[in-house]
C-alpha cells in the first residue's frame, strides 16, 4: 500500500544521510538536487549492473536469433515454428517469466538475463528474417549465376544487404531491454530498478527520477551508437541520388 | 581456364531435355544445335517456350534431365557448378547488381571469387569501365547512383570480368526503354566485334533476335527447336508456319534491319561548292540520278540542297534555300535510314560517314529496289556471313 502523501517518517532510513535536508526530502518533492549531489555514488553499481543485464540480453538474444534466422532461411519450414516459439517468449510478461524461472535458476541476474534474452528473440529474429527476405531475388539470382556458393551468397550478399533491418531490430530490442531491465530487481537481478523500488515500497520521487533518467540516457546512447553503426555498415544507403 | 587470352569456345547442345517433376509437359525437348566459337546465337520464342530454361542449363542454374551441353570439349556436368559459373559470363534482365557494393567491386566480384589480388582486380575494373565507356570515377559509386542503361553496361562488364569464353545473356536489354535499348544493342555489337565471345542470348523480341544474332534458334512451346538459321535465312525461308507467323507478316521489312546504309548502292548527286560557276552544275543536274545538286564544303560535308533559283545566277551561293536535312549516318541500318527519310518527307537524304563527309544519297526508290531484287537476298546472305562489323 502506498500512502498518497508520503511523510518524513515513511521514507526509508537510508535517506537520512541527506545533509542538505531542508524540507525537500521530507515533503518528497518532485526533485531534490541536493540529495542527488550527495547520493550520486549509489547509482554507480546499479548502472553497471544495468549495462551488464542489457548487454548480455541483447548480445545473447542477437546470437540466438541470428542462428535461428539463418537456419530458417535455409530451411523454410522452420520459419513458422521459430516465429511462433519466439512469439510466445515475447508475450510472456517478464515478471511472470522471473517466477517461472526461479525454481530453475534461482534468484539473481542470470534469471533476469534469461528472461530478457527470451523477450528479445522475437524482435531480432523477425527483423533478420525480414531483412533476408527483402533481398531482391534478382540480386541473389545474379550472385548464384556468376558463381557464388550458397554460403558466399549468404555472407557476401544477403547478410550485408539485410544490415539496415538487422540494426533496426537491434535498436528496438536494446531500447526495450533498457526499460524492461528495471524489472530485474524483482528477480534480485540488480540494475537501476533497485533504485526505483528502493525503500520499503515507497516512491521516493527524486530517486525514481534519477534512476529513470539514467535508463533513458542509456537507451538514447545505445540507440545512437547503433544508428551510427548502421550507417557505417550500410554506406550505400546514404547515396541515393542518381546523377 | 584462360584468364589472359581472349578466347571463345563453341557451345554444343546435344539432345538436351528438361522435364520438371511437377509438370505434365517437357520444358525443353531434345534440343540439339551448335553455336560456333565467337558467334552470337539468339534463342527466341514466345513465352513458355523454354528459352530461358535452355540458357540456364548451360551454367547449371537449371539442371538438365538428359542430354549434354559441351563448352569446347568439356561437358558442363563435369565438376562443381559454382566453379563452372565463374567461367561463364552471365547477364540477366534485372541486371542484379549488388546494391551494397560499389561499381568497381561489382565488376570485380568474380575475380575476387577466383582469388585475384587487389591490385589486379582494381586494374581489371578500370579497364572494363573504360571498355563500357564509363568514367573511372564511376567505380566508386553505388548502383543506385547510376541510370538503368549505365547499370546494364556495368552488368555486362561484371560478366566480362574474367574474360570468359562463353557468355549467357537473358533478355539483357528487356527492361531498358526503346531508345536506350537500341543504343545499348549497337554498343554491345561493337564490343562483341572486338571481343568475339560465344554468346547465347535470350529474347522474346524477334527484331532484337534478327539484329543481334549471327544465328537464331526459334523455339516453340514445349521447348522444341523450330528453326536454327541465320537471320536472313529465317526471314527468307521460314521453316514452317509457326516460324513464319512468329517472324511476322512484315518480315520483308525486317530484312531492312539486316543491312546497313553503306551496304547498298547509293545514288550520286551533282556536287557544287560555294562560288563555283552555276552553268556546269545546271547541266549536271539535268543528267543526274538525283535531280538536285548538293552544296558541300571543302571537306565534302553537305551544307544544303541547291534549288533552281539558287542555280539561276552566275555563281553558286553559300547559303542555299534548303538545308541538307535530314542527314543519314552510313552506319545506321537500312530500316532506320528509310524511317528517317519517310519521317522528314524528303525524297532524298545525303548519307554521311563518321566524319560527316558525303558518301552518297539515299532515296526511297533504292530501298524498294533493294527489297524486290533477287540480288538483294544474295548480297544479304553474303553480308550476314561476316558477323557484325
Amino acid at each position: 500500500m502506498i500512502e498518497p502523501a508520503t511523510s518524513f517518517a515513511a521514507i526509508d532510513q537510508s535517506f537520512f544521510t541527506d545533509r542538505s535536508g531542508g524540507g525537500c526530502i521530507q515533503e518528497n518533492k518532485l526533485f531534490c538536487p541536493g540529495w542527488v549531489v550527495d547520493n550520486y555514488d549509489r547509482y554507480v553499481d546499479p548502472t553497471l549492473q544495468h549495462l551488464v543485464l542489457v548487454g548480455s540480453a541483447v548480445v545473447g538474444g542477437f546470437l540466438i536469433a541470428f542462428a535461428l534466422a539463418i537456419l530458417a532461411h535455409r530451411h523454410r519450414f522452420l520459419q513458422t515454428p521459430f516465429l511462433a516459439g519466439t512469439g510466445i517468449l515475447y508475450t510472456i510478461p517478464s515478471i511472470s517469466f522471473f517466477f517461472l524461472l526461479l525454481p530453475i535458476t534461482g534468484r539473481g541476474p542470470l534469471t533476469a538475463i534469461i528472461a530478457l534474452t527470451a523477450f528479445n528473440l522475437q524482435i531480432i529474429f523477425r527483423n533478420i528474417t525480414n531483412g533476408l527476405r527483402n533481398v531482391p531475388p534478382n540480386v541473389t539470382e545474379a550472385a548464384t549465376g556468376i558463381g557464388m556458393t550458397r554460403s558466399q551468397v549468404l555472407w557476401r550478399v544477403e547478410i550485408p544487404l539485410s544490415m539496415p533491418e538487422i540494426i533496426a531490430g537491434l535498436r528496438i530490442a536494446t531500447v526495450s531491454t533498457v526499460a524492461l531491465a528495471t524489472l530485474a530487481v524483482f528477480a534480485n537481478g540488480g540494475g537501476l530498478g533497485t533504485e526505483i523500488v528502493s525503500g520499503s515500497n515507497i516512491t521516493f520521487k527524486t530517486g525514481i527520477i534519477v534512476a529513470g533518467s539514467i535508463a533513458v540516457i542509456m537507451a538514447i546512447v545505445f540507440d545512437g551508437v547503433l544508428l551510427l553503426t548502421g550507417k557505417l555498415l550500410a554506406p550505400w544507403q546514404r547515396k541515393r541520388v542518381i546523377t | 581456364m584462360a584468364e589472359e587470352s581472349v578466347s571463345a569456345s563453341p557451345v554444343r547442345f546435344e539432345s538436351v531435355t528438361k522435364r520438371y517433376p511437377d509438370a505434365d509437359s517437357v520444358a525443353v525437348e531434345d534440343l540439339t544445335f551448335e553455336v560456333p566459337a565467337g558467334e552470337i546465337c539468339v534463342l527466341v520464342g514466345p513465352s513458355g517456350c523454354g528459352k530461358t530454361t535452355a540458357l540456364r542449363m548451360v551454367n547449371r542454374t537449371v539442371e538438365m534431365t538428359s542430354g549434354d551441353i559441351l563448352i569446347g570439349e568439356r561437358s558442363v556436368k563435369e565438376g562443381d557448378a559454382a566453379r563452372l559459373r565463374r567461367e561463364i559470363g552471365y547477364v540477366i534482365q534485372q541486371i542484379g547488381l549488388f546494391p551494397h557494393r560499389t561499381i568497381a567491386q561489382n565488376i570485380g566480384t568474380v575475380p575476387a571469387l577466383l582469388g585475384w589480388d587487389k591490385e589486379r582486380i582494381r586494374a581489371r575494373s578500370a579497364e572494363l569501365l573504360d571498355l563500357i565507356g564509363l568514367d573511372p570515377e564511376y567505380g566508386d559509386r553505388y548502383p543506385s547512383q547510376l541510370s538503368g542503361g549505365q547499370q546494364q553496361r556495368v552488368g555486362v562488364a561484371r560478366a566480362l570480368a574474367v574474360d570468359p569464353p562463353v557468355m549467357l545473356m537473358d533478355e539483357p536489354f528487356g527492361a531498358i526503354d526503346p531508345i536506350n535499348r537500341g543504343r545499348l544493342q549497337n554498343e554491345f555489337l561493337r564490343l562483341q566485334s572486338e571481343l568475339r565471345k560465344t554468346i547465347l542470348f535470350v529474347t522474346h523480341d524477334v527484331d532484337e533476335a534478327i539484329k543481334m544474332g549471327d544465328r537464331v534458334a526459334v523455339l516453340k512451346k514445349g521447348g522444341q527447336l523450330a528453326q536454327f538459321a541465320t537471320p536472313t535465312e529465317l526471314l527468307m525461308e521460314p521453316a514452317d508456319d509457326f516460324v513464319e507467323d512468329f517472324v511476322g507478316a512484315d518480315r520483308a521489312l525486317k530484312r531492312l534491319a539486316l543491312m546497313r546504309v553503306r551496304d547498298v548502292d547509293l545514288w550520286t548527286a551533282p556536287l557544287a561548292q560555294a562560288g563555283d560557276p552555276c552553268e556546269p552544275v545546271r547541266t549536271a543536274v539535268s543528267a543526274a540520278e538525283v535531280p538536285y545538286a548538293l552544296l558541300v564544303d571543302g571537306e565534302q560535308r553537305p551544307i544544303g540542297w541547291l534549288s533552281e533559283r539558287d542555280l539561276a545566277g552566275e555563281k553558286v551561293p553559300s547559303t542555299p534555300d534548303s538545308a541538307a536535312d535530314p542527314l543519314i549516318d552510313s552506319d545506321s541500318v537500312l530500316r532506320d535510314g528509310l524511317a528517317t527519310l519517310l519521317q522528314s518527307g524528303a525524297l532524298y537524304a545525303p548519307v554521311i560517314d563518321a566524319r560527316g563527309r558525303l558518301t552518297g544519297v539515299l532515296s526511297v526508290e533504292i530501298v524498294s529496289d533493294f527489297l524486290s531484287s533477287g540480288k538483294a537476298a544474295e548480297s544479304e546472305l553474303a553480308a550476314t556471313e561476316r558477323p557484325h562489323d
